[in-house]
């Protein structure tokens, strides 16, 4: 075997032993990204901005974190406690279930909104969908991840 | 203040982005770097027959050009995905090597007085779609306007459907290139991104619409007609991509794209399930139909019965990833090219797979697969934690895009799907599939960034009040379509 041989032998597996090397690099800056999500995992599920409230309070931009399951209303023994005229004490319920949310109207005197339309029932909705809870409008986002 | 103590934190601002490391980016484009000199030092040695590293002078463009991205991407502080970039990078430099490695004269355009061929173009493509995924990963700003014009952008996707039914030109027994002046591309590119962009606002918006009540229809009880009307009408229009413009890829991949979505979109596998049903029957429409849906169909069931006449390029394919065996032949030492021709037809474009496979073989071939494997894992994270419903669609939308079109493509190489001819994401040449799929690393990295289209200050500027008159006029746009 002349010397042109083997060099080109070995520049051919360096060239695919590095590529490896590459791919081997970015498997584990995959696994580390897993590692933190999983440690994050109990991060709040969600939560929900106020896009505007008619009387001022609570200021528009203001952010609830949201568990598993949640009560809205002006009783300050809700986890979102919205001090606004037009909301009932417990006005409405919101809760993660299997894989999607569900607002609920607890009997308000001024009902729950969802979309620009009143929910009679439990009422499925996603990230992104805007809620009105008396005159408090607020929309459902995702936590952000940092 | 009446909120509870501690449960409520303001929003952060948009603005003030500093510089900011990109360290695992930066790691992962040097191991990038290395890999490509040594495979730029393989194929020269071999070439010269003698070690030398010829004449680097792409390459380091190449280089300085990847490093341009990551510059930018790190001095306006983007804190979007780190792995994505290095990924295509990667790919895009495999594309330069078996470009340059590919007999030069298999595509020449002259420009004034240059003569830029094969190599120097694919080059002059890849700095164009890497300055598109730059100029929108850094650029970008909100995504309303993506969203909120949804049936303008399908507007636009079906005029430009209907253009290239009507005056485009045959590539390979395909009506796919439509040339303006000296300007050539294939819409059918571009298209794929406006239809994701289009079904993932569809998707979004309409979710309510698409999981209400059954329509009862005698005793059978058929999913809601308003999710089955978009159903059926992609069906459709995959179909008629089949039948006018013969692009059999481009409609698979449409179509394979949507139903997933759609499947993302509600959860339900009754949807995937009626999809595929739909599939089949149309595949069946179109065998029986149409000569040359039940050509590819013959082909891919014994290449080797036409093997010197319609089925040549696939045989000539298999012998190539034959030849290259587990290790491959080494880059510049394959029969790619033979005597100054491509031994298979369009081993620059469809079959470029084959080449990778015979000079890298099965090892440089699953490594390949391996980034889109993992480009497929980053886009879908950046799905899975994106703000709402409409990004997270996007991102699915765009990831598929992709990695399903280059599973369709290496799946019709290696004959085990009939061959429709698809790009390589990032590798084939060509301008249109570069700068397309750019923009949709690009899109792919603003969804990434997390504070993406954070509610604005309730104060206007004058720009934002221009901005509004021209949201007014796309609504009005918008009111006459719909």
């Amino acid at each position: 075997m002349d010397a042109l041989a083997v060099t080109l032998w070995i520049l051919r597996l360096a060239f695919l032993a590095a590529i490896y090397l590459f791919l081997l690099l970015v498997v584990r800056a995959l696994r580390r990204d897993l590692r933190v999500s999983v440690e994050r995992a109990d991060r709040p599920l969600g939560r929900l901005i106020v896009l505007s409230a008619t009387g001022g309070t609570p200021a528009a931009g203001t952010a609830f974190p949201l568990a598993a399951a949640n009560t809205l209303g002006r009783d300050i023994n809700n986890s979102v406690v919205l001090d606004e005229d037009f909301v009932s004490a417990r006005h409405a319920a919101l809760s993660y279930r299997g894989r999607a949310w569900y607002v609920e109207d607890l009997g308000s005197t001024n009902g729950v909104w969802l979309n620009g339309g009143r929910i009679d029932t439990a009422a499925p909705l996603g990230w992104g969908d805007e809620l009105q809870v008396g005159g408090v409008r607020l929309r459902l986002e995702r936590q952000p991840s940092r | 203040m009446s909120t509870a103590p501690g449960a409520a934190t303001t929003v952060r601002s948009a603005g003030g982005r500093r510089p900011r490391l990109r360290r695992r980016e930066a790691t992962l484009l040097g191991a990038v770097a290395v890999a490509l000199t040594f495979g730029w030092i393989s194929l020269a040695s071999s070439q010269a027959g003698r070690a030398t590293i010829g004449d680097p002078t792409p390459l380091v463009i190449f280089f300085v050009l990847v490093g341009a991205a990551h510059l930018a991407l790190t001095w306006w502080g983007r804190r979007t995905d780190q792995i994505l970039l290095p990924a295509a990078a990667l790919l895009m430099g495999l594309s330069l090597l078996l470009m340059t490695r590919l007999p030069q004269d298999t595509v020449v355009q002259a420009i004034g007085p240059l003569r830029l061929r094969l190599a120097e173009l694919q080059l002059v493509w890849i700095a164009l779609s890497l300055a598109a995924a730059t100029l929108i990963a850094v650029g970008l700003r909100n995504d309303i306007w993506l969203r909120t014009y949804k049936y303008s952008w399908a507007a636009g996707g079906i005029v430009l459907l209907a253009l290239v039914f009507l005056f485009g030109e045959e590539t390979n027994g395909a009506r796919l290139t439509l040339r303006l002046g000296p300007l050539a591309g294939q819409p059918s590119e571009l298209l794929k991104i406006v239809l994701v962009v289009f079904v993932a606002a569809y998707l979004a918006d309409d979710r309510a619409l698409l999981a209400g009540r059954d329509t009862r229809l005698g005793p059978l009880r058929l999913p809601p007609l308003a999710y089955l009307l978009p159903l059926l009408a992609m069906w459709g229009i995959a179909l008629a991509i089949v039948v006018v413009q013969r692009d059999l890829g481009a409609a698979l991949l449409f179509y394979a794209v949507f139903l997933v979505l759609l499947w993302v979109a509600t959860q339900r596998h009754r949807d995937l399930v009626l999809g595929l049903l739909l599939f089949v029957v149309g595949a069946v429409i179109l065998d029986v139909l149409f000569p040359h849906v039940r050509e590819r169909v013959a082909i891919w069931l014994d290449p080797f019965a036409s093997a010197q006449g319609t089925g040549f390029q696939v045989v000539r394919g298999l012998f190539a990833l034959g030849r290259g065996g587990v290790l491959g032949t080494g880059l510049g030492a394959g029969l790619p090219g033979v005597g100054g021709a491509p031994s298979i037809p369009a081993v620059h474009t469809d079959f470029i797979f084959d080449a990778l496979g015979e000079e890298l073989g099965l090892a440089g071939a699953l490594a390949v697969l391996g980034v889109y494997l993992v480009i497929a894992e980053r886009g879908l994270r950046i799905a899975s934690a994106a703000g709402d419903d409409f990004r997270a669609l996007l991102a699915t939308g765009l990831t598929l895009v992709v990695v399903l079109q280059a599973a369709i493509i290496v799946a019709g190489n290696a004959k085990l799907i009939p061959l429709t001819g698809v790009t390589l994401p990032f590798v084939s040449y060509g301008g249109s599939s570069l700068l397309a799929n750019g923009i949709v690393l690009g899109l792919l990295l603003a969804l990434g960034e997390g504070r993406l289209g954070a509610p604005r200050a309730e104060t206007l500027t004058r720009r934002e009040r221009l901005g509004d008159a021209a949201h007014a006029l796309g609504d009005r746009v918008e009111r006459a379509i719909t």
